[in-house]
């Protein structure tokens, strides 16, 4: 194998794939990246046998089709550092050559015959979803999975399809996130679980700059999403994905219209002095504003107030700032509404057109 | 060599702190607990008691007895950080500390005798030394054995210190009432009296079998052995308790999946109440299953809140248990731990969850509430009184 190639866009496709391969494996030939040359091009491909994601280089020249496979760490690095414009890699039995300007790398490889295969992917399910908007789905939902040791580790998003919406929803048992978009295609419903991986891999992936939707076929254990000629696959997760739609709030007592930033900024202001064994941020709702409060013993208190447009009895309910930090940040609507009842049940933000942020209080306060 | 074993035992531990803290509130009824609608009371200062206010009671009752008290909310934190001071009181008089609770220790100080003098000369130092770090007044018994220093200790308070010497437990126990015997309740007191048993003495004179007959042969052997002043139960240190266990053998191999949840819900519902006595909360569940002859599994969760909830940890424990057993498959033991222990109580600010059927009916209040009156029948009536429906 023998191409010629931009660096540039060489370390780009790179970067999307050399992510996957695993630092550690009872089988190392995965902590390579395959690259194979053919007459139509360069393609790179890396798995995990969980995950695997295949990218186009672009600005290529094939002098001499054929596979060869480079080790993901020392790659990637080296073409950080190289700044030359063009690169020739060629593979000759056992090793890589990286030819640049400045000087030559020679990699010691295994061979690309013992790389296991891509996996066959069964046809199933197929929509189409704008891809800008997936991405901020996957921003706006993956931080509210739990991905530490807890009883709601679930480490994936429920991606829902359901009379042609697609609703993506995250919970770590304490908080969910929803957010939901149109799609074209099937009218087929389906429910699976994504490994979060999968999504931030492909987040990496696609750009959001793509005038092409985003396609993304669920057959009975997989995942595939394609863009562009990149094409990335994943495992399903069997976890039970609690019943999540119970949770949310059908009706409230008080309705309170906040202004995003506002908030945000305050809420950043008393969390400061929220510290001890759980952070906690006190609002209380009354009239035409909010009282922001938080306390830490043996520190201090914070005390700040800001204005609002309340509907309702309004009344006193306590949050960790940080898990309501996390979804403000993610907003892009000037003003969010809040739905509460009491200091006990959970509270609805309404922080998109379609994206719902539900948060449970913290008791005791 | 005869021991010598103190009972130190804080004076309405958290009325108190609540006094010291706000000089408005000394002399007058102070109810520390839940304020809320379902609110139970945590302690009532002396003032209080003499309207009959007690633990556990719900805080509705306890504001119609006596309108005027002061009721104020917990502070854990605030508790907590007394009982550390207290508790390097007791430290530097004996490496044998067994604490109770964050207001309750056992000191076993008999090593200690040649560097600081007597069982009285140490209780007095405790005192003292209590006193001038915290403000607060602490009432001590000094015995041979646990039993007699914990009925001591609780004989004049407030501020007591009641000394048992070696050789008069006899004495002293014999014209106590029966319902100072450890582990006799209500239901027990009154088969004893049924007997015509009324005082210690009685209980140590009637024949063992008769005694026997009427409240079973184990306990039967236990009271009289206490009536006797006879208590082997050494002082167990447990520095920094890391972990509550409870672990079960069993003498035949459990094999049915129902036997084994319900003793799985046993061993957390008393994991759950070790730790609602000593007033922390568990973040990481711990099960451990024995398939014969010596395989042993562990499995470990961590919550999503810090709990001391029996029907949370059963729930984890039950889902452990689950994943590390297939159905059907003998076991030879069990144990349940709560791990990761963090100061609790009622008015610890606690993230709520989403999907967490937490005590009864989801409600944590209603839980917690159930919890306290579970754990008070239990004080009461023993161990085997009431139970969760299984």
């Amino acid at each position: 194998m023998k191409i010629l190639c931009d660096r540039q866009q060489l370390q780009e496709a790179f970067t999307v794939v050399g992510g996957i391969p695993p630092l550690k494996t009872p089988k190392p030939v995965i902590q390579s990246v395959l690259m194979d040359a053919t007459a139509d091009g360069v393609t790179l491909y890396a798995t995990d046998l969980e995950i695997s994601a295949k990218v186009p280089v672009d600005a290529v020249k094939v002098a001499e089709p054929g596979r060869t496979l480079l080790p993901a760490r020392e790659t990637s690095a080296l073409l950080r550092e190289l700044s030359d414009p063009t690169l020739t890699l060629s593979g000759q039995e056992g090793r890589t050559t990286i030819d640049a300007g400045t000087g030559s790398f020679v990699l010691v490889s295994n061979d690309p015959s013992q790389f296991p295969a891509e996996p066959e992917f069964k046809q199933g399910v197929e929509v189409e979803v704008p891809v800008r908007e997936f991405l901020d789905m996957i921003r706006r939902t993956s931080f509210a999975a739990a991905r530490e040791e807890t009883r709601y580790a679930i480490n994936g998003l429920l991606l829902e399809l359901k009379d042609g919406g697609a609703r993506l929803i995250g919970t770590d048992g304490r908080r969910l996130a929803l957010c939901y978009t149109e799609h074209g295609g099937d009218a087929q419903n389906s429910r699976v679980v994504i490994p979060i991986r999968a999504l931030q891999a492909l987040s990496k992936a696609v750009s959001d700059e793509s005038s092409e939707p985003l396609r993304i076929s669920i057959s009975s254990n997989q995942i595939r999403f394609a863009l562009d000629g990149t094409e990335l696959i994943s495992q399903l997760l069997d976890n039970r994905f609690p019943e999540y739609e119970q949770v949310i709030p059908k009706a409230a007592d008080s309705t309170i219209e906040i202004e995003r930033e506002h908030l945000e900024k305050n809420l950043r202001r008393v969390a400061i002095l929220s510290s001890g064994e759980v952070r906690m941020v006190r609002f209380k709702f009354e009239g035409s504003e909010v009282k922001l409060s938080a306390e830490s013993s043996g520190i201090g208190r914070a005390d700040l107030s800001m204005g609002i447009e309340l509907n309702g009895p309004g009344g006193s309910i306590s949050f960790n700032p940080d898990f309501l930090l996390d979804a403000l940040k993610v907003s892009d609507r000037e003003l969010v509404r809040i739905d509460m009842t009491d200091d006990s049940t959970p509270a609805k933000f309404t922080l998109g057109d379609s994206y719902t942020y539900i948060l449970m209080p913290i008791s005791g306060s | 060599m005869v021991r010598t074993v103190l009972h130190a035992d804080m004076d309405a531990f958290y009325a108190s702190v609540e006094q010291r803290d706000d000089p408005a509130l000394r002399g007058r009824p102070v109810v520390v607990g839940g304020l809320g609608r379902r609110g139970v009371v945590s302690t009532a200062s002396y003032e209080a008691r003499k309207f009959g206010i007690r633990s556990a009671m719900p805080i509705g009752e306890a504001r119609r007895r006596c309108p005027d008290a002061v009721f104020v909310r917990p502070r854990m934190e605030v508790y907590a950080a007394v009982s550390a001071e207290i508790r390097a009181v007791f430290d530097a008089c004996t490496p044998l500390v067994e604490p109770l609770s964050l207001d309750e220790a056992f000191l076993d100080v008999t090593g200690s005798r040649a560097l600081l003098g007597d069982g009285e000369a140490i209780a007095r130092r405790i005192q003292a030394e209590v006193r001038a770090r915290t403000g607060l007044s602490v009432s001590v018994g000094v015995a041979t054995t646990k039993f007699v220093a914990k009925v001591a200790s609780d004989l004049h308070k407030p501020a007591g210190l009641t000394v048992v010497s070696p050789g008069t437990e006899q004495a002293f126990l014999d014209p106590l009432p029966v319902r100072r015997l450890w582990g006799a309740g209500p239901v027990q007191q009154e088969r004893l009296l049924a007997l015509g048993l009324e005082t210690l003495r009685d209980v140590r004179e009637v024949p063992l079998a008769a005694l026997a007959q009427r409240v079973g042969a184990a306990a039967a052997e236990r009271f009289q052995q206490l009536a006797r002043g006879i208590d082997l139960r050494p002082v167990e240190p447990d520095r920094d308790a890391k972990s509550i266990g409870s672990e079960r053998t069993f003498d035949e191999d459990l094999t049915a999946d129902d036997d084994v949840r319900r003793v799985v819900g046993r061993l957390a519902a008393e994991v759950g109440r070790r730790l609602r006595a000593a007033g922390i909360v568990a973040r990481t569940v711990r099960v451990k299953v024995r398939f014969p002859p010596f395989r042993t599994l562990t499995r470990q969760v961590r919550l999503t809140a810090a709990t001391d909830d029996d029907v949370v940890l059963a729930d984890a424990a039950l889902e452990l248990c689950a994943a590390a057993r297939a159905p059907g498959e003998p076991v030879r033991l069990l144990g349940v731990t709560a791990a990761d222990l963090v100061p609790g109580g009622a008015s610890e600010p606690r993230q709520l969850g989403l999907f967490e059927q937490e005590g009864a009916a989801g409600d944590p209040e209603r839980g917690r509430r159930l919890n306290a009156a579970l754990d008070a029948i239990r004080e009461r009536f023993g161990d085997a009184a009431i139970r969760r429906g299984e």
